[in-house]
């Protein structure tokens, strides 16, 4: 195995256990505050992940939407909730074990699939810089998506204030 | 740098744009209309729609599509745009003097309405999944809204979070669906798939994305197990939103739906056909049984909806020509009947208070002798007799199942549409043999609520009698 490769391999292991920590103490943490600081390592980590597999830009996409910007919404909403901080909530409820079965089956048959599953390696690396392809691939392979998008968020700020005004 | 659109052809999105343009134009009139007329935003909206109709029939007959493969428009899109557009008006018109009683009469309503009808066409007519992703949350994120849209009800705030958060964990199974088909395929376009799946019909990865894309159809189409939720929006959200969503949702999903399995995959070496029939099976007859035991007619009418998802999934087993016409017929008759029932609830209620439980309908036939026969006829029509709209369509459905092989299921909903008699039947049975309920006698009913009940029952009852030109309409099939 050539170096880079090596590298590849601990900087993706590292980045996994990191995620998968970051996402056992989100779920399994009593209080919320401590479950929102798991998920923001978990966002972190599949960051790192991005970085590792060299898609740049979307790793730091991830950091400043999910890290910057949706993980600090969760803490203020969190904050802002009477009652809600000091709280020590159950984190689990009578239906974990088969919860638990369920999730056990999904991951065995992902884990099958994943294993049995001949994946093709990328032969062509994109050359170039990769954001003003990204961008032009938006405005006009997927520009249907996008203005989608666009109406998507609209719809969503109008809810928002539907929901939100007194 | 010159950017270039592969096949950029704004008249292959005619319909759903222009629904996009007046759900804007209403946002802009809304800033300046006082707020005893806010109901002429909703006439401005059914203009729109009517707009978008027409330009529907003008795309008929010449299949097409644009954007680089990402939607069409041929006849199997149309139809569902023309069904979803008129379910969309039917509500809006049971909705003008609905949110004025409820004390919820703002513009927005009528916006989200239109928002919701954007993302049901995009849905019907895509071909591409990630579209068909973005326009699946374009039509639930403002349904969300609509059901909490009576905000000064804990049960509506209740359905709205509760659609909200099981509406969320479906778009994610949806989504890793996609990501997982991705992998296998390397391509998100539906004709694409099916090359792929041609040279190479064995794919562990496009099978588990199947398997979560079916899931995310599931719940938003609300087949058993996936249903949990129908009953609680359905009875938590306001009347006039349950109706819309009632009929809008399921034409849209299951045009989604029957485009990627019927699409995408026949070429699949893994027969799903058997999967479906088991849920079309389990569906119509928890829908069907849990019905039985209501006692409020919105739960009835939930657990009904259910049920009808499960006899349209029959179509979907059945695939071939006569399976799809079947369903598309059956969505329209669906979208007819479902709307009269939920509009008989909404014309009979006395301002905000709905005559929720069955007994509530007491003796309603010698008070309002109009609306209760149309109701009765509704409730008939939902049953399967005949001549009515809800038996062409059961008949057409049962008869593409017979002619490929699945008598079985067949004859499994034929007998729970005769489970199903019971329960419709009951409300028939209270209106005409009860005594009067005291204090339902005041009822003044709005005249645009009966226009949308009398235009309901002439299409329940013209497609009854003379199906004939709406399921030739409905053979036109997919552009692949």
């Amino acid at each position: 195995m050539s170096t880079p490769l090596v590298l590849t391999y601990v900087g993706f292991f590292v980045m996994a256990a990191i995620t998968l920590g970051g996402a056992l103490m989100a779920v399994s943490a009593r209080n919320l505050i401590r479950a929102a600081l798991g998920l923001i390592i978990a966002l972190i980590g599949i960051a790192g992940i991005y970085f590792v597999l060299e898609a740049e830009f979307v790793a730091v996409v991830q950091i400043l939407v999910y890290v910057g910007a949706i993980s600090i919404l969760i803490l203020f909403a969190v904050m802002l909730t009477r009652g809600l901080m000091k709280r020590d909530l159950p984190a689990q409820n009578a239906q974990w074990i088969a919860a638990a079965f369920i999730s056990l089956a999904m991951f065995a048959a992902l884990l099958y699939v994943a294993l049995s599953t001949n994946w093709r390696a990328v032969e062509t690396q994109v050359a170039g810089d990769l954001i003003p392809k990204l961008g032009t691939e938006l405005m006009t392979t997927y520009l249907l998506p996008f203005e989608a998008v666009s109406l998507l968020l609209l719809a969503a700020l109008v809810g928002a204030i539907v929901i939100a005004r007194e | 740098m010159s950017l270039s659109v592969p096949d950029l052809n704004f008249r292959v999105i005619a319909p759903a744009l222009i629904v996009a343009l007046t759900a804007l134009i209403v946002l802009l009139a809304e800033l300046v209309t006082p707020a005893p007329r806010k109901r002429w935003l909703g006439v401005l909206g059914l203009i729109g729609l009517l707009i978008a109709a027409g330009a529907t029939v003008g795309l008929w007959g010449a299949p097409a599509s644009a954007f680089g493969g990402m939607v069409v428009a041929d006849n199997f899109g149309l139809f569902l745009t023309l069904v979803i557009l008129l379910g969309a008006a039917l509500s809006i018109l049971l909705a003008l003097d609905f949110v004025r009683a409820h004390r919820v009469d703002q513009g927005e309503y009528y916006v989200l309405v239109l928002f919701a009808v954007v993302g049901m066409i995009l849905m019907a007519t895509a071909t591409d999944l990630i579209v068909i992703f973005l326009a699946l949350e374009l039509l639930s994120l403002p349904l969300y809204i609509l059901a909490a849209f009576k905000r000064a009800d804990a049960r509506s705030l209740e359905a709205g979070l509760k659609y909200f958060l099981l509406g969320a964990f479906s778009s994610a199974f949806f989504l890793y669906g996609i990501a997982f088909i991705f992998g296998g395929t390397g391509t998100t376009n539906l004709m694409k798939i099916a090359d792929a799946l041609a040279k190479n019909p064995r794919n562990d990865l496009l099978l588990v994305g199947a398997g979560l894309l079916l899931v995310g159809f599931a719940f938003k189409v609300a087949l058993v197990p996936f249903h949990w939720w129908t009953p609680d929006v359905y009875d938590g959200a306001p009347t006039a939103v349950t109706a819309f969503m009632s009929v809008g949702v399921k034409a849209a999903a299951f045009g989604a739906f029957f485009r990627a399995f019927l699409v995408a995959l026949p070429a699949f070496a893994f027969d799903w056909r058997i999967v479906l029939a088991a849920l079309a099976v389990l569906t119509m007859t928890l829908g069907n049984v849990a019905a039985l035991l209501q006692s409020n007619v919105k739960r009835m009418l939930a657990y009904s909806s259910i049920a009808h998802a499960g006899y349209i999934l029959i179509a979907l087993v059945a695939m071939g020509a006569s399976g799809l016409s079947s369903a598309l017929f059956y969505l329209l008759a669906y979208t007819l009947t479902n709307l009269g029932a939920f509009g008989a609830v909404i014309a009979l209620s006395d301002g905000e208070r709905e005559r929720l439980e069955i007994r509530d309908w007491g003796g309603a036939a010698r008070q309002y002798p109009f609306i209760a026969a149309m109701f009765a006829i509704f409730m008939l029509s939902l049953a399967g007799f005949p001549p009515l709209a809800g038996f062409t369509g059961k008949f057409l459905i049962f008869s593409a199942a017979v002619e490929t092989g699945w008598a079985w299921l067949a004859v499994i909903g034929v007998l729970n549409s005769l489970v199903s008699a019971y329960f419709y039947l009951r409300p028939i049975v209270q209106m005409y043999m009860s005594e009067p309920v005291p204090g339902w006698d005041r009822i003044r009913v709005a005249p645009l609520v009966a226009l949308a009940l009398v235009l309901a029952l002439i299409g329940v009852i013209a497609l009854g009698l003379y199906p004939t030109p709406a399921i030739v309409m409905a053979t036109g099939g997919f552009l692949r």
